[in-house]
């Protein structure tokens, strides 16, 4: 058993780090995110069918499935459903039938139902081919309430087939199967009936929608008939709906020019036509038809008409008794956008619309207005004069009268936000844009680059000159005084209380509130303050992306200036930090230095580096992989990465020279055919390699990650268990040094400035690999501002979920192997090799949060050196701040005030009582004979 | 959550299953309906094969249709840790194509050989329950102010002793009988820090301008030396 040795690292290490009870949950800040929730897959349902209360769930444009408590918007549970993030692959389906405790998802070939309140798994099929529709059956054979209701679903594919599976087990109860030819659309079922939806494609190129009608007891095929579509449906865009377990399902199309609405309730061949008038000359972009989901529920239906500037809709009744639809009633043209939700309440049906600016809630029955609510704050953040629309929503409502007693509406507005209103008022903003970040940068806030920038100014002119800008410095301070003495008895109790919220940006004096501005995938860019839990600056839109439009920007900052770079040099545009205002022209490169540079770009899957110079430009060196070895990627040296030592302190006072070249980078190549991976270290002047090592066995499509800082590298890979090494997760460490022997720089000797170039010195590695329990999918590295604290190796684990700070003394590759440390080696802090690092729960920063699906880490240092800012992201969002050596330049919260002062409180109690007695027995010493 | 990563893509006419079962176990986990959504099980295979299924409501992982190969299970949670399975699955001896499937301890920087007890084996199905071996607990608890700690300190239990001297030893002086005061007084000018020919009594009477003008100590007769008593 490892445990004891387990147990021993830990005390050895239990001084190095850890998250303290009274920081966590505190210093560190989480969104726990799910993606841009989708319009047909949200909904509001009872998870508990006795119960009331009722939970917001989603499958989001990312494949995850969740619920969302919509009191305080929390995440109750939430699962991932597909490993590859690509929605326009893969449609995605969620249904909830009434009254049931499960939910059921259908993602890929998967169909899935979970457990409503807790997430779990109930069960899982695999369908063999691609998801064309699940449907809930809600069948009327006198069997209500008798346990789960059964779930249908239609796969498409190489053998498209309509299967009924059994709603408490997954089993499959039968299936249809189609014949080849026709493609599968949808599924709708009614309260007798399943129908099967197919286009058939004419000679002409036409589509023509056929119906099939299945018994849903055994899957026996009972009609089928054709629509007569004639020419206007063109392809399977226009179908706008059918309509799925309402009391009668419809289906819905237009032409490609919206210019006409055919309506055919399913079941009937009757197809009912409505000429779209125009509104306002302009022309409609999107017909939308929103119908309640039970069969229980009035047969009404909505029909939602958008333009560029305006939208109205139409209200239709089906007339069972003759097939046939009509208008009921129309909602008057409004401009902007708009959007509209169904809620059901036992038979009856409301339609719920919200504007820029309303809330108006309206019966299917009548065009009386039940509820009427103005929208003036959405609580979230966006740029100023930017209009918010609502993209879509999903409202619960409960009536009382002839009103609306009380609504609760989840809308999802265009910049990205999540928000549930109730009534009118945000309760909630769930920032969803954040789960889809391209590219993240940390930038200065203002305030404090100017600072700076005044400092500088007087460290630079001469001596009257400085004096004279620093008494008017003073000066000009000085009308902040009031405000500072006014505030200063609130700065007093709270900084004695320990209550302190850690204040505005302004008053930053340890630079923890640094500005994290991120490039959505929506276009859009988003300001988080690094020192504030979810606290967002400013939002704006950077570029307006067309629904299927990616952009794969590029952001960096130079002080307080955000410069977002789009696509390979297109255009660059500059923001202020702060306030996220655009800045005109682009921001001198002054800080770039001049002289030869060298550039390396991977082409083809080459390494090419080239002089940028324009003396002699050129190419310098290519990497070529060997035969049937592809890049993985390629890590560089981090561009800020100071170093306080050049060498390494020996327990006996004797000086290891580390290795150090800021032209370093970690390349990593993989070999398909031979599973193999190889690793090597770069000179990127050069091209010379400095150190290569090869792994066969290696699991390629487990991550492996790879670090490079200071003069060590590290990297971690999932290899078969074979003779040279066990099956499992694999880290290995290796630090270079200019020479193995203490105070000996080798061939360098007392060389002040050398030249990689000339000289072509090597250098010496230590390597050493250790055992991890889990895989790690990204790695990174702190950042103080000078260097001197030691650095911490942040392991992004995501099977645990989690990000885990990994001291450099437990991984240093100068841990002496079979042999207890000497003496001078434990005065250095080594201790013995043990093969395996467990990792310690007091190391994960983010202790009981769960972050999921993160995919980069981001460190910066603060104004303080003993303190590194972390920021990660990918779907969650999470940062906090990391002391890897302890505070040691700043009372934190282990520094006991109230305990300070009553000390000092005792003392002086202690004088005053003492005082006399001593003075009494100092004059009876005197006087007293005995 | 990941459903199935089949990335193998074998197809698979007949395949071994596998339950894993988390059963209560009380001290550590009395109740597994206590274990977050987010729990998962991962089987490792040979590169390139990956199985991850999430927990299910009767707190169990299923892996439905596991291939021919020696597979590592890990089970992934919040605030457990549990022990790392060595699932083996190879064709059962004799004929058909049944698999015969067995699971054993493993333990991490071991070789892979070296196999620890075994969980279970069967044909074609294994049903094996898991224990957690371990609570994570991640945080670090600070040194905060602890009286009785303060009061053990070997600093403080000698200013406690010598304030208990100062006030407690003129009482003591007082009550004791007069028999037993002199003898006490006796002892202490015997004494050799506190009696008159003491050491603490001799450099408190110390007569400085006497020995820099060259006296012997013994000439002064008796003390002499209020100078430093005069304050």
């Amino acid at each position: 058993m490892r445990l004891p040795l387990f147990a021993a690292v830990c005390i050895l290490l239990r001084t190095a780090v850890a998250v303290f009870a009274d920081e966590a949950w505190n210093v560190d800040y989480h969104y726990a995110l799910l993606g841009e929730p989708q319009e047909e897959t949200t909904f509001f349902h009872q998870p508990n069918p006795t119960s009331k209360a009722s939970l917001i769930y989603t499958l989001s444009k990312r494949g995850f499935v969740g619920a969302v408590n919509p009191r305080d918007g929390s995440v109750v549970w939430r699962q991932l459903l597909s490993p590859n993030l690509t929605s326009s692959t893969s449609q995605g389906f969620l249904r909830a039938g009434e009254g049931q405790d499960t939910i059921v998802s259908g993602y890929g070939s998967q169909v899935a139902a979970w457990s409503a309140a807790d997430g779990r798994l109930a069960w899982t099929v695999d369908m063999h081919g691609p998801l064309k529709d699940v449907e809930i059956l809600e069948l009327s054979d006198g069997k209500i309430g008798s346990g789960a209701k059964d779930v249908v679903a239609l796969s498409g594919g190489g053998s498209p087939a309509v299967q009924r599976l059994d709603g408490a087990s997954g089993a499959v109860k039968w299936q249809h199967k189609f014949q080849e030819g026709d493609e599968v659309y949808q599924l709708s079922a009614s309260t007798t009936e399943v129908f099967a939806i197919l286009l058939h494609k004419t000679v002409l190129g036409y589509i023509k929608i056929r119906v099939l009608s299945l018994d849903p007891v055994n899957g026996r095929k009972t009609s089928e008939y054709t629509l007569s579509s004639e020419n206007e449906l063109a392809s399977a865009d226009t179908i706008i709906s059918v309509g799925a377990n309402s009391a009668s399902p419809i289906v819905a199309w237009t032409d490609a020019a919206h210019s006409v609405l055919k309506i055919n309730i399913i079941g009937t061949k009757t197809v009912s036509s409505y000429n779209i008038e125009k509104q306002g000359g302009q022309t409609v972009e999107n017909i939308r038809i929103h119908a309640p989901y039970h069969t229980t529920s009035l047969s009404h239906f909505l029909v939602h008409y958008q333009t560029a500037t305006s939208h109205w809709a139409d209200i239709y009744h089906i007339n069972f008794a003759r097939s046939i639809t009509q208008i009921a009633y129309s909602l008057p043209n409004i401009s902007g956008k708009g959007s509209f939700s169904t809620s059901t309440s036992d038979a009856n049906v409301y339609f719920t619309r919200i504007t820029q600016d309303e809330l108006i809630t309206v019966s299917s029955a009548s065009h009386g207005v039940l509820g009427r609510w103005t929208i003036d704050n959405l609580g979230v953040v966006s740029a100023p004069h930017e209009a918010i629309v609502p993209t879509h929503t999903v409202s619960e409502l409960s009536v009382k009268g002839d009103s609306v007693s009380a609504i609760r509406t989840a809308v999802l507005l265009s910049t990205g936000d999540w928000v549930l209103l109730r009534d009118s008022k945000p309760v909630w903003a769930r920032p969803e844009a954040l789960a889809d970040i391209t590219s993240a940068t940390f930038a200065t806030p203002s305030v404090l680059e100017d600072f700076q920038h005044k400092l500088d100014v007087e460290t630079h002119s001469n001596f009257v000159g400085a004096y004279l800008h620093r008494v008017k410095r003073h000066l000009e301070e000085l009308k902040h005084f009031p405000s500072y003495m006014s505030s200063m008895p609130q700065r007093f109790i709270s900084g004695f209380l320990g209550t302190t919220d850690e204040g505005a940006m302004a008053s930053d004096s340890f630079g923890f509130h640094k500005v994290i501005v991120c490039a959505t995938g929506n276009g859009r860019l988003v300001a988080l303050d690094a020192g504030s839990a979810n606290r967002i600056l400013w939002s704006r839109t950077a570029v307006d992306l067309g629904s299927s439009e990616t952009w794969q920007p590029g952001l960096s900052s130079r002080a307080d200036v955000i410069v977002l770079e789009q696509g390979s040099g297109k255009s660059q545009q500059t923001f202020n930090a702060t306030n996220g205002d655009p800045l005109p022209g682009i921001p001198d490169t002054h800080d770039l230095q001049a002289g030869p540079r060298v550039q390396y770009t991977l082409r083809d899957g080459v390494l090419e580096a080239t002089r940028t110079d324009k003396a002699n430009a050129g190419s310098v060196w290519h990497f070529t992989p060997m035969d049937g070895e592809r890049i993985l990627h390629l890590v560089p040296r981090p561009s800020n990465d100071p170093v306080a030592s050049i060498g390494k302190v020996l327990g006996d006072r004797r000086v290891l020279y580390k290795y150090l070249d800021s032209n370093l980078a970690l390349l990593a190549t993989a070999n398909d055919a031979s599973k193999s991976a190889q690793f090597y270290v770069l000179d990127t002047i050069t091209g010379s390699i400095l150190h290569s090592s090869a792994h066969s066995g290696v699991d390629l499509q487990a991550p492996i990650s790879s670090i490079l800082s200071e003069n060590w590298f590290a990297y971690s890979y999932t290899a078969e268990a074979s003779d040279a090494s066990t099956k499992g997760h694999h880290l290995v460490v290796g630090e270079m040094f200019e020479s193995l022997v203490p105070n000996d720089r080798g061939v360098l000797d007392a060389a002040t400035n050398f030249s990689t170039v000339q000289s072509g010195t090597e250098p010496f590695t230590l390597v050493q690999t250790y055992q991890t329990p889990e895989a790690i999918s990204k790695m990174a590295v702190t950042q103080t501002r000078q260097g001197i604290t030691s650095r911490q190796l942040l392991a992004v684990l995501s099977d645990v979920e989690a990000i885990v700070g990994i001291p450099y003394s437990a991984l240093d590759p100068r841990r002496p192997v079979d042999r207890a440390p000497t003496k001078d080696e434990q005065m250095e802090g080594l201790f013995q090799y043990a093969p395996v690092i467990e990792f310690d729960p007091k190391w994960f920063l983010n202790h009981q949060r769960e972050v999921l699906g993160i995919e980069n880490v981001l460190t910066s240092p603060a104004l303080i050196e003993s303190t590194s800012i972390v920021f990660a992201y990918g779907l969650d969002i999470f940062g906090t701040r990391l002391s890897p050596s302890f505070s040691f330049d700043i009372l934190g919260k282990d520094f006991n005030k109230f305990q300070m002062l009553a000390t000092v409180a005792a003392l002086a109690v202690l004088t005053f009582v003492v005082a006399p007695l001593v003075m009494r027995k100092q004059v009876n010493t005197r006087w007293q004979f005995t | 959550m990941r459903l199935f990563s089949l990335l193998c893509g074998a197809t698979l006419t007949s395949a071994a299953r596998l339950t894993v079962s988390i059963p209560p176990s009380p001290p550590q986990l009395p109740n597994p309906a206590t274990l977050p959504a987010s729990t998962h099980a991962v089987l490792h295979g040979p590169p390139g094969v990956r199985y991850d299924v999430p927990l299910r409501r009767d707190h169990s992982f299923v892996f439905p249709e596991l291939g021919e190969a020696s597979y590592l299970l890990t089970i992934h949670t919040r605030d457990y840790f549990f022990p790392s399975l060595r699932v083996d699955v190879a064709k059962a001896e004799g004929e058909g194509s049944q698999r015969s499937i067995a699971a054993w301890q493993t333990f991490r920087g071991n070789e892979w050989s070296n196999k620890g007890p075994q969980y279970g084996a069967g044909i074609d199905e294994l049903r094996v329950e898991m224990r957690p071996n371990g609570h994570k607990d991640f945080y670090q608890q600070r040194g905060g102010f602890n009286l009785i700690g303060f009061l053990k300190s070997p600093m403080i239990l000698m200013g406690l002793v010598s304030v208990v001297m100062i006030f407690g030893m003129p009482y003591m002086m007082d009550n004791m009988d007069p028999e037993s005061k002199a003898e006490f007084e006796e002892m202490s000018k015997k004494s050799p820090i506190t009696g008159s020919e003491g050491a603490a009594s001799q450099i408190q009477n110390f007569d400085l301008a006497g020995w820099m003008a060259g006296k012997s100590p013994g000439a002064t007769g008796g003390p002499s030396g209020g100078g430093n008593k005069k304050k």
